[in-house]
């Protein structure tokens, strides 16, 4: 998938993921999910199973890396962790994000 | 993730299926134990973890498309559902896939046969600047030559003159035509065994770019030693096979028999070329190469002795036509000094020679005697053989489309669901790509196996053809381009068809099948069209066959073995004795009835041609064939001698007067209303007049082919030379007659040896192995093709009566005969017979001309041959229509009518 043909909400998601990997390290999809819901205070709340499809795309695209390990109580876990690809993806996304939401901040100030 | 690993998930999506599953279902598990801990019951809680998750299917689909190939998958979705299809109508499939393999076999073969011979470039480099220097036959000369045709054939004299001629403008090197020798090497194993033996140039290995794989190569230095450079170059070949790659071959001596060009003196192995380089010519295989001024001083001094090509390199930015320019002047002035030293040429000749051009033609793939006699005949067999496959192809697209009547219940029922046309479409094509692939396979090993058989069929006494075949890419491309050709062929429309499917008709059951009946006749029709102009071509060449064989060659060659012998006796007298004791001993042998000498065979490929001077001053316009036989030579052959007698013993062609016998059509054309005994006639030779007396008159006789209507031909006493024939009549096996031959031979001395035993009978039927191909292979694939048409007729008709078992019960109720159904099936049959004839009759026709030059007593568009093939063509058409016509018939209008 292009990065160009992202929406918004996308790359909202990506770089959610992204920071929470860079803070926390690896994590299961699971934890990513709470981890953000925790973060954001409930407000991105949305189906929690649309995570997976974005964390298998950035995996494909090497930001993300995954294996499966054994977590707490003996149970098997597939591992999402920070790639060097993801933590520069992380500083362009940020930027980006910074950039487009400046501009929408800009736009309801002074309209 | 790695596209390896998307191809491995893509192969084996089971596995991905798992991992995705076993992912979603962890976080599944945790959200529930965590909602669990909260309170809520464990029902309640997979249940909200569930809520919370979404559409787990959605999310499964989408994870797993972005961790495979996922255009592959459907390609392997859909291989597998056409393997699974395939084993579901086993009878279509082994149909297709045999009519397909063979068809894809036969242009295999053809191509990688012509592709060897005609195509393919010489392996070394640049080999499109290379070039080839011929003349233009002249006309009524004797020489047997096509009018029109060309000669490639040089004496040493002219190239050295063309040779400085050329200057900078191309290298010019020198090659015999390649030929067989016997050889024998120094080690106190060897035995002496024929090999292909080549002469070149010094700078001949230079000017091809060949380097040597071990040693050295002749070089452009040798040719100024003329006689003192005793060297061989063998071919990579032939160091591997004979010498299994020994590097101590080289400083090796190689011994040539005495009487094979007389090069009787020990050679000396310098070195191997390198791999892949087999000479200039494709259909023979050259083993060793010698130096050509090594060969005897005679050929290379004689400007009449034309035993060399010439072939060369265009030096960068040079043109053909720039050499030719070059060269035109030296040759005119050779072939006026020709014209001067030989006063009693005739104008005709003397005319054509004034204004004779050489001609400098391009030759990166060499020149091939092969090639001159078969590239066309081949090129028509390779045609013939394309025609078998599209009536493969529309014989298998006729029967898809009778398949996906059956199956549009199932494609209704997926566009019904959801399935996108093209998805359809591609599936179909799929099926059909499987198909085309897998008769490909059976194609390609059709043809591995059959190429070297054909090329075997094509072998004479002369020499085996031999090729470098071998699948290489070249084929297997071609292979691989007339397969999706074939694909794209039977598939793309039934295809189309499919994607067309209208779910609402099809699930309504009936109409829509019209329009696919339609498009079946056209399928049919085209089979029939090419079918039919395959049989004509087919006939066309077996009558020419069957007119060449019975073709009266004026002797009777049955149970005549022809014995080549050499000797190394070297004065005249004693080669007389030798032919002569020789004869005696044979005529004696127990099983023998008759032996004669000749100076070679007839039908051999050796000519001499004279001019003929009579007392008048009447002189001939062309030369005249001579031929060289001893006493009984009529006899041995059964040839009949008309009037006067034969020769006697003591008769030789050194004699005062030369007794002669001529044959019949020499009489008429120089006596004719006369009685030709005694009368006299001349032939020059070195500046004198040879005197011949005519004391026979035989029957006439074919000397050297059947096409031709037998020539005046000039029979003279033989006296023996260093190689001559015999013919011995009789009823000995080859291999009794080999043995008692040795014993004579050897019993004689002076190195009396026969080289060779051949039934005079198989070099007459060598003589015609371009019309035993043609008539060979033109006939399997016509019987092919008609087969094919046969299924394909047989195919719609079957289909059509099915689909009208409910109107023929319902003629049945109404009171219809069997005979009257018979004739409603038969119609049907006339009207697609009618279409696809008169398309045959048009194409046949203009197929018949195009290749009318290789017909013999055939008309171009013969009667008795159309005849023959609408004829069979009629014959197989009902019996293909007679079982459906027959079930027609049989139709029960009860049970016909209870259906549904």
């Amino acid at each position: 998938m292009a990065p160009s043909s992202k929406n918004s909400a996308q790359t909202a998601l990506d770089l959610l993921v992204l920071t929470v990997l860079e803070r926390r390290g690896p994590l299961h999809g699971y934890g990513i999910a709470n981890a953000i819901q925790e973060l954001s205070e409930e407000a991105l709340r949305v189906e929690e199973g649309s995570l997976y499809p974005a964390l298998h795309r950035m995996e494909e695209a090497g930001w993300i890396a995954a294996e499966w390990l054994t977590t707490e109580n003996k149970r098997r876990a597939r591992m999402y962790r920070l790639t060097r690809n993801g933590s520069q993806q992380l500083l362009s996304e940020h930027e980006r994000w910074k950039n487009l939401t400046g501009g929408v901040a800009r736009v309801l100030r002074y309209a | 993730m790695s596209w390896f690993s998307r191809l491995l998930n893509t192969i084996r999506p089971e596995r991905l299926d798992d991992e995705l599953e076993a992912e979603l279902n962890d976080h599944l598990a945790r959200r529930a134990e965590e909602l669990a801990a909260k309170g809520l019951q464990s029902e309640d809680a997979n249940y909200q973890a569930r809520l919370r998750f979404g559409n787990s299917t959605a999310i499964r689909e989408n994870s797993r498309d972005t961790r495979l190939v996922s255009g592959l998958e459907t390609l392997l979705q859909d291989v597998r559902y056409a393997f699974r299809g395939m084993r579901r109508s086993p009878i279509f499939v082994a149909t297709a896939l045999l009519s397909l393999s063979i068809a894809i076999g036969a242009n295999t073969a053809l191509y990688s046969l012509i592709d060897a011979a005609v195509l393919r470039p010489l392996p070394v480099p640049h080999p499109e600047r290379l070039v080839t220097l011929a003349i233009p036959n002249l006309e009524g000369s004797g020489n047997s030559l096509p009018a029109g045709g060309e000669s490639q054939s040089f004496s040493y004299p002219f190239y050295q003159t063309f040779l400085k001629a050329a200057g900078t403008a191309a290298e010019l090197a020198v090659a015999s035509f390649p030929g067989k020798s016997e050889v024998r090497d120094d080690s106190s194993t060897a035995r002496r065994h024929r090999v292909n033996h080549q002469m070149l140039s010094g700078n001949a290995f230079q000017t091809f770019g060949i380097t040597p794989a071990i040693g050295r190569l002749l070089s452009p230095i040798d040719d100024q030693h003329r006689g003192a450079v005793p060297f061989a170059v063998l071919s990579y070949d032939y160091w591997q096979q004979h010498y299994q790659a020994d590097p101590q071959v080289i400083g090796r001596t190689l011994y040539f028999n005495p009487e094979d060009d007389s090069q009787s003196q020990p050679f000396e192995i310098i070195g191997v070329a390198q791999k892949g380089f087999f000479g200039t010519e494709p259909g023979r295989l050259v083993d060793v190469w010698t130096p050509v001024v090594m060969y005897h001083a005679k050929a290379l001094e004689q400007e009449g002795w034309s035993f060399f090509r010439i072939v060369g390199r265009l030096a960068n930015g040079v043109t053909p036509q720039e050499l030719q320019q070059r060269l035109q002047p030296s040759f005119h002035a050779f072939a006026m000094a020709t014209v001067e030293r030989n006063p009693t040429m005739s104008a005709s000749v003397t005319k054509q020679l004034a204004a004779m051009q050489i001609r400098v033609h391009f030759s990166p793939n060499g020149s091939s005697e092969f090639r001159n006699q078969f590239a066309r005949p081949l090129w028509i067999v390779f045609g013939v053989a394309a025609g078998v496959l599209i009536i493969a192809c529309s014989n298998i697209a006729s029967l898809l489309l009778a398949r996906s009547s059956a199956r549009s219940t199932e494609l209704a029922m997926r566009v019904s669901l959801g399935a996108s046309r093209r998805r359809l479409l591609r599936q179909v094509l799929t099926e059909n790509a499987v198909l085309a692939f897998l008769a490909s396979i059976g194609g390609g090993m059709i043809a591995y196996l059959t190429t070297p058989l054909l090329v075997n069929a094509l072998s004479t006494n002369d020499g085996p053809v031999q090729f470098v075949l071998g699948i290489d890419m070249r084929v297997l491309g071609f292979c691989a381009v007339i397969t999706s050709a074939a694909t794209l062929l039977f598939g793309l429309l039934p295809a189309l068809q499919a994607g067309r499917v209208a779910p609402m008709e099809v699930l309504r059951k009936g109409s829509g099948q019209t329009a696919k009946l339609r498009m079946g006749r056209l399928f049919v029709g085209a089979q029939v069209a090419f079918a039919f102009s395959l049989v004509v071509l087919g006939a066309a060449f077996l009558f020419s066959l069957n007119k060449l064989v019975s073709v009266k060659p004026g002797f009777d060659a049955k149970s005549v073995a022809v014995l080549e012998l050499t000797n190394e006796s070297f004065s005249k007298p004693q080669q007389h004795a030798l032919v002569q004791q020789l004869q005696a001993r044979f005529a004696q042998l127990p099983g023998v009835d008759a032996v004669s000498a000749a100076c070679w065979s007839i039908f051999g490929g050796s000519f001499w041609g004279e001019q003929v001077f009579f007392p008048e001053g009447r002189k001939s316009e062309r030369e005249e064939l001579f031929y060289g036989v001893t006493p009984r030579y009529f006899q041995t052959l059964k040839t009949p001698l008309i009037a006067g007698r034969d020769f006697s013993a003591t008769e030789s062609s050194s004699d005062t007067w030369v007794s002669t016998i001529v044959n019949e059509a020499f009489v008429k054309k120089y006596f004719p209303g006369e009685n030709a005994l005694g009368k006299v006639f001349d032939h020059s030779s070195n500046d004198k007049r040879i005197h011949h007396r005519i004391v026979g008159i035989s029957a006439d006789t074919h000397y050297s082919d059947l096409h031709t209507p037998a020539t005046p031909l000039v029979y003279v006493p033989f006296d023996g030379d260093m190689r001559f024939t015999m013919y011995v009549r009789s009823h000995l096996s080859a291999g009794s007659l080999g043995r008692l031959a040795d014993t004579e031979t050897r019993e004689l001395g002076h190195g009396l040896r026969v080289t060779n035993i051949i039934q005079l009978q198989t070099l007459v039927g060598e003589s015609i192995l371009k019309e035993k191909l043609l008539a060979g292979v033109g006939g399997v694939f016509a019987l092919l093709g008609l087969g094919l048409a046969a299924i394909g007729l047989f195919g719609l008709l079957n289909y059509s009566v099915t689909r009208r078992t409910k109107e023929i019960g319902i003629r049945g109720a109404l009171g219809a005969s069997g005979g009257q159904i018979t004739l409603l099936v038969l119609r049907e049959l006339v009207v697609l017979l009618g279409g696809g004839l008169s398309a045959g009759v048009v194409l046949a026709c203009f197929l018949s001309i195009l290749v009318k030059p290789l017909f013999f007593g055939v008309a171009p568009i013969d009667v008795s041959v159309f005849l023959t093939a609408m004829g069979l063509f009629f014959a197989t058409a009902i019996i293909a229509a007679s079982i459906p016509a027959v079930h027609a018939a049989s139709v029960d209008p009860l049970i016909a009518l209870r259906q549904e």
